[in-house]
């Protein structure tokens, strides 16, 4: 080795080594607290669960600045990923269109757009309430609300909060809670008859070769005798796009009558009115049996008999 | 002695650079959010249940905050809110959302059915 001496590489390896400790310390021993974070710091699913939060609260409350508030901070594509995800999967779920109103408005404010949206937007639907009510899902209504009566406020009886977790519950709370004598609200009531659309569904399906004429989805509608009901809004909706139509605008085919063009190799789903729930999932152009070219679709709703 | 030196001066260098260029913390859970943001974050648990009525879901997303009671910050700030006068619509829904986590207290049920 040439010229270095002890005296000249002591203070490199000194150096090198408190570096090392100086690090390890810093990153390992004592790194900086992870406390006061805010979203935008948070795990991808975590800031993906903050915007559905923050855009179902918008359903509950309609406060508008105060989803801004949350959000602020955000990064934009997060925000529209989330949001997109969200307003899909409700409408794939059939949420009320209420709900999908106020999802869809508040997409829109953010900037935020899915084919999911389509059928919301040119749809403008009763105006909304104000949302103080809960939407109570189906699994929500076992739920009692309590009336408010005298013998709703607490008793001696009532034991102070004891935490507990959901899956196992004190005795204390499971036995507490029925000397409030909460008496549920929920009435029962007659089941009304639902609308003709609500009741709509696939009564056949047939495909059609007609050679040499463009494909289309041809759909038909009608009513419990039998007859063609004109003026029902239809859409059809594939990934990334949507299409309306209204039947009885071709009253050579019958008043029910309304149909679409398709592409091969797209999967489409069918829904009517503004309900946004599709009453037909991965429809999709075959070919013919006979023939290489493709079938159209002729589709008959009827409404199934109220129960 | 040299070496002693710039040990010192290594060591030195080592906890500046840490300092300046800190772990990076960027996959963060919610239990470490700011205090408010943790508010914020249990409000939009309680309005969300408001739509979804999963108490299910809600006992998840809470466990994220307190995993031996996740029910706990939502009574916590039920009662607080009612102690400072916060918006009734907040407090109205912690108190349903405690009332199917089974953890209402007396404070929060005159709220169950709304702002009392």
């Amino acid at each position: 080795m040439s010229g270095l001496s002890t005296r000249q590489v002591a203070p490199v390896v000194g150096l090198v080594i408190g570096l090392v400790l100086g690090l390890v310390y810093q990153w390992g021993v004592a790194p900086v607290e992870l406390v006061n974070t805010y979203p935008a710091l948070l795990r991808t699913d975590y800031r993906w669960e903050w915007v559905r939060m923050a855009a179902l609260s918008y359903v509950a409350d309609g406060d508008l600045e105060r989803v801004r508030a949350r959000l602020d901070g955000l990064d934009q594509d997060d925000i529209a990923d989330a949001m997109g995800a969200l307003i899909e999967e409700y409408a794939a779920a059939g949420h009320p269109a209420d709900t999908m109103r106020r999802l869809t408005a508040l997409a829109e404010a953010l900037d935020v757009h899915t084919s999911a949206m389509l059928i919301y937007q040119h749809t403008p639907g009763p105006s909304l309430p104000p949302p103080t009510t809960p939407i109570p899902s189906p699994s929500h209504t076992p739920t009692p609300t309590p009336s408010r009566t005298p013998t709703l406020y607490p008793t001696p009886t009532l034991t102070p909060y004891a935490p507990s977790p959901l899956q196992t519950p004190t005795p204390e709370l499971t036995s507490t809670l029925p000397t409030l004598t909460l008496t549920p609200t929920l009435t029962p009531t007659p089941t009304p008859t639902p609308p003709f659309l609500h009741r709509l569904e696939l009564a056949e399906q047939e495909q059609i070769c007609e050679p040499g004429q463009p494909e289309r989805i041809k759909v038909v509608i009608r009513d419990e005798r039998g007859a063609g009901v004109a003026g029902v809004e239809i859409w059809l909706m594939w990934d990334g796009g949507a299409d309306r139509a209204v039947t009885g605008l071709k009253p050579q085919y019958g008043a029910g009558y309304a149909d679409f063009e398709a592409e091969p190799d797209v999967r489409y789903s069918l829904g009517v009115g503004e309900l946004g729930t599709p009453l037909i999932t991965n429809l999709r152009l075959e070919p013919c049996p006979d023939d290489e070219e493709m079938g159209s679709w002729l589709i008959l709703l009827e409404p199934r008999s109220p129960e | 002695m040299q070496a002693a030196i710039g040990a010192a001066a290594g060591l030195a260098l080592g906890l500046v650079i840490g300092w300046l260029w800190p772990v990076q913390y960027t996959n963060t859970a919610p239990a470490v959010l700011r205090q408010d943001y943790r508010d914020d974050y249990v409000v939009m648990v309680a309005a969300a249940y408001e739509v979804e009525g999963d108490p299910e879901l809600a006992h998840k997303r809470l466990a994220l905050l307190d995993a031996e009671d996740p029910a706990a910050p939502v009574v916590e700030l039920g009662e607080r809110l009612v102690a400072v006068g916060g918006s009734a619509q907040d407090i109205t829904h912690l108190a349903r959302l405690s009332w199917a986590l089974k953890a209402i207290t007396p404070t929060l049920v005159p709220y169950l059915e709304g702002s009392p």
